[in-house]
């Protein structure tokens, strides 16, 4: 194996670990208890996390699809959609703010962000 | 290559790669995260540039990203799947002089990260929300994989092509 070949796979190989490992630390980092669902960029509902005592479902039927939204006291995730692939119900909920949970066909994303009042 | 010759092939290209990505498409995703894919359609892209050159594999992938989004997607998936595909293509074109045959697996990982890249930024300015960009550490990731994965499969195919002198 040249030299070359030897310098390209450090380097593929550490993109490959930073990249896990960032992943890793962003999905475990970020505090914030106000979860943000956008649609196409436009804030759809906004809802403090933290004062929610009892589950519910936000059904969310737009012009790119269908998804409905599972609050829970401290969580939110997605929970059913008529997307192909169910990406978005398959990554479960998420409870803080470091990797929000996306929608692309439905252009859907939720998000947690700071516990801030103003958000 | 005769004119002919190489319409036929390009057209048999267009339809093994179309094929490729209509059955991956049905598949379930192999991660819970958004943007992460095999790409095995991408074998066909770089067997094409090896066997037939740049420009004719541009003009495949060009058509298979079309008709992929007419059969199996929407016009997001579309916007999608342009912007990945023509970051890749454009890093295929760049690199693919620079390696020989054996690291081609290397060009192809060079070229899925770029396509995650492209559609990562497509991600972020559709649905206008720069927190998305929290997925660019595992998506740069599984370019590299990915992209190894199908750099292999596009070496020895071409070999194997080269081999029985179907081209």
């Amino acid at each position: 194996m040249d030299k070359k070949t030897k310098i390209w796979i450090a380097v593929l190989l550490s993109v490959v670990l930073l990249g896990l490992l960032g992943f890793f630390a962003l999905s475990h980092l970020g505090g914030g208890t106000i979860a943000v669902i956008t649609v196409d960029g436009q804030e759809y509902q906004r809802i403090d996390l933290s004062r929610v005592t009892e589950s519910y479902d936000i059904e969310i039927d737009t012009k790119y699809g269908y998804n409905t939204v599972h609050v829970e006291p401290g969580r939110i995730s997605v929970t059913e959609a008529d997307c192909p692939d169910g990406i978005c119900v398959a990554q479960g909920a998420i409870d803080r703010g470091g990797v929000p949970i996306i929608c692309m066909p439905h252009r859907l994303v939720v998000k947690i962000e700071g516990s801030g009042i103003d958000g | 290559m005769a004119k002919t010759r190489k319409l036929a092939l390009m057209a048999l290209f267009v339809a093994i790669a179309l094929t490729i990505f209509m059955i991956e498409s049905q598949l379930p995703p192999i991660a819970p995260i958004p943007g992460v894919k095999l790409g095995l359609a991408n074998v066909v892209t770089l067997t094409a540039m090896l066997i037939l050159g740049r420009k004719e594999a541009g003009a495949i992938l060009a058509v298979r990203i079309l008709m992929g989004a007419v059969f199996a997607g929407s016009p997001a998936s579309l916007l999608y799947s342009a912007a990945g595909g023509f970051l890749a293509y454009l890093v295929m074109c760049l690199t693919v002089k620079h390696f020989q045959e054996n690291q081609l697996w290397i060009v192809s990982a060079l070229a899925g990260v770029a396509h995650n890249a492209g559609q990562l930024l497509a991600c972020v300015l559709i649905v206008q929300t720069p927190g998305v960009f929290a997925y660019a550490p595992i998506l740069a990731a599984s370019g590299v994989i990915t992209g190894c994965f199908t750099g292999f499969a596009a070496m020895y195919l071409t070999r194997a092509l080269r081999k029985s002198g179907a081209s």
